[in-house]
């Protein structure tokens, strides 16, 4: 048996096929983009000279200037990131305990604020953009409150609220639901035990529940954070094509629409290495909380 | 335990009936606006029930005016060849990297879990060099769509696939069946919930995904996220019409939700450290 399941050639027919179509799918291309991102053109049209500029394209990224929008789009998509995990996250989690702590319709409540979560993108975009074209200016006159000038999606100012607004409404449900499947696998006896001792809504969701379903709170901040630098359809639907105002979007035009592959692939470098570093960012900050409370335990449990 | 005051209660259902309205108006809009003709939706009457049911609005969008039903077969044909190929693959891989036993099969899994951390951005120009002379074929798309999803599909079957006893394995290995025999007539029926958990969350990326579809698709292969964008652009005149793209866009995966909304839910928080 051990035979069977260690022959080589069985084993190639197995994996092989998988690793080397992703290989080439998916990993090829990204040192492939890498690669393009230290270059000053691609070849794409016949006659070009490329050669290597090294971080060229990374300094021009940042350098200051007025026709220079990509330091914006990093600031918009700090901005969505800011407002997902401190305005999103925390009303999930208020719908979560309410949910969890049982209310009645729990599961109807459930099955309900869920359903934006598998309607498509696009759709919810469109949808957004006729609200606020037509009903969302009614209510403003109707209420007496001024609409914004060229309209809510048309107003500099207001724009990237607005354009923000659909996502972060669309993905209150999917938070909702993981913060909810860990509130609920807490074990009953803890919760009991907590209750007997007197805590009850505030104090035992901020000291017993919350605390205790973190590992499902780094899911939730990684979801939010990562989902914001890579954040492209809603505002890409609701904003038209030529605006540059988040990373993904700054990518797509400048790789597309004016065809500067390489200064594009740094674009979406840098993209790839917020990512990665925001993630090892939440997983120094979870261990390190983690670890603290454990050398805290061990010294209480000395003393 | 304490009493809950009315009060509360009270208060916590009307802000949840609050949500449950905020949730699902823009679905009740889309819905009547699909059922509405322009004049109405731009202003004599917005919010209300339509006040002439036009299911011409849905005969227009699917055949005549629009070509929704072409799009809808595309995005049936790339989703389905897509599923075929996770789960193929996926099984194929997860069974060789968790079930056999060899050097490196660690390393081997790593790598591929990796790629889930990697944004489809990251690869998006190399891949128009790769895809660009399809184009004109499902290919374009099912090939990416299928590469992108197989990391999370083998880490669900993973969590699964560890819960079967090697016991298994050393049955049909006693009674004479070789190693495909085990893989595909044993323990696959035994993955079958694993492959529905992991083909349910590949099915709701791959039915809404939009920025390969739009890059990739030439017009005869448009899937039906790209091409109801393109008809709002379009249709600035017919609201009607365009309403109805939105629903019967929207229907498939919200029949599923309807029909299964326990295995949707599973599914997508199994898939939700994919980010």
């Amino acid at each position: 048996m051990k035979r069977v399941l260690s022959n080589k050639w069985n084993i190639m027919v197995f994996v092989l096929p998988t690793v080397l179509f992703f290989t080439y799918i998916v990993i090829f291309p990204i040192f492939k983009t890498l690669w393009y991102s230290l270059l000053n053109e691609i070849p794409a049209k016949v006659g070009d000279q490329s050669h290597v500029v090294w971080l060229d394209n990374f300094i021009k990224m940042f350098t200051p200037g007025r026709r220079n929008s990509f330091p914006g789009a990093v600031g918009n998509s700090l901005l969505y990131a800011v407002l997902s995990i401190f305005v999103q996250l925390p009303f999930s989690m208020f719908i979560a305990l309410l949910l969890a702590n049982g209310v009645k319709g729990e599961s109807f409540y459930r099955n309900v604020f869920f359903i934006p979560v598998v309607i498509s993108s696009v759709v919810v975009s469109l949808l957004w953009g006729r609200l606020y074209k037509s009903l969302l200016p009614q209510m403003f006159e109707s209420f007496g409150w001024t609409i914004p000038k060229n309209g809510f999606l048309g107003n500099e100012t207001t724009k990237i609220w607005f354009s923000f607004l659909p996502s972060l409404w669309q993905y209150v449900g999917y938070h909702m639901l993981l913060m909810y499947g860990a509130l609920k696998s807490i074990p009953d006896d803890i919760i009991e035990a907590a209750t007997v001792d007197g805590a009850s809504g505030a104090k035992l969701a901020f000291r017993i529940q919350i605390p205790m379903i973190k590992p499902m709170l780094k899911v939730c901040l990684s979801f939010s954070l990562i989902g914001s630098f890579k954040l492209f359809d809603t505002p890409w639907v609701l904003l038209e094509r030529s605006n540059m105002d988040l990373p993904a979007l700054s990518m797509y035009v400048e790789m597309f629409s004016n065809h500067k592959y390489s200064y594009a692939s740094a674009q979406a470098i840098f993209i790839v290495l917020e990512c990665l570093v925001f993630t090892v960012l939440l997983n120094i900050v979870f261990k390190d909380r983690d670890e603290r409370r454990l050398a805290r335990g061990k010294g209480a449990a000395r003393a | 335990m304490k009493k809950k005051s009315v009060a509360g209660t009270i208060l916590k259902q009307l802000f949840l009936i609050l949500w449950v309205f905020l949730c699902l108006f823009p679905l009740y809009w889309m819905f009547t606006m699909s059922l509405k003709d322009t004049n109405e939706i731009f202003g004599t009457n917005m919010v209300g029930l339509p006040t002439q049911w036009l299911w011409g609005n849905y005969a227009n969008a699917w055949g005549s005016g629009g070509r929704v039903s072409n799009y809808m077969l595309n995005s049936v044909i790339d989703t389905f060849a897509t599923l075929i190929g996770t789960s193929f693959l996926g099984y194929m891989s997860a069974y060789g990297l968790l079930r056999m036993r060899w050097r490196g099969q660690k390393a081997v899994f790593t790598y591929i879990l990796m790629g889930m951390m990697i944004p489809m951005h990251a690869a998006l120009y190399p891949l128009t060099e790769i895809l660009m002379s399809l184009t004109k074929t499902h290919w374009a798309l099912i090939i990416p769509y299928v590469a992108f999803n197989i990391p999370i599909t083998i880490l669900i079957l993973s969590g699964f696939i560890a819960n079967i006893p090697y016991e298994m394995e050393e049955a049909a290995c006693i009674d004479g069946s070789g190693i495909y025999r085990t893989a595909f007539t044993i323990i696959l029926p035994m993955m079958v919930p694993a492959l529905i958990t992991a083909a349910i969350f590949v099915f709701l990326q791959v039915w809404n995904e939009l920025l390969l579809a739009s890059l990739f698709t030439t017009d005869s292969v448009r899937t039906l996220t790209v091409g109801i964008k393109q008809m709002s652009g379009q249709y600035q005149t017919d609201y009607g019409s365009m309403g109805a793209g939105l629903v019967i866009a929207t229907l498939p995966t919200l029949i599923l939700y309807m029909c299964m909304s326990g295995q949707v839910q599973k599914s997508l928080i199994a898939g939700a450290v994919k980010g």
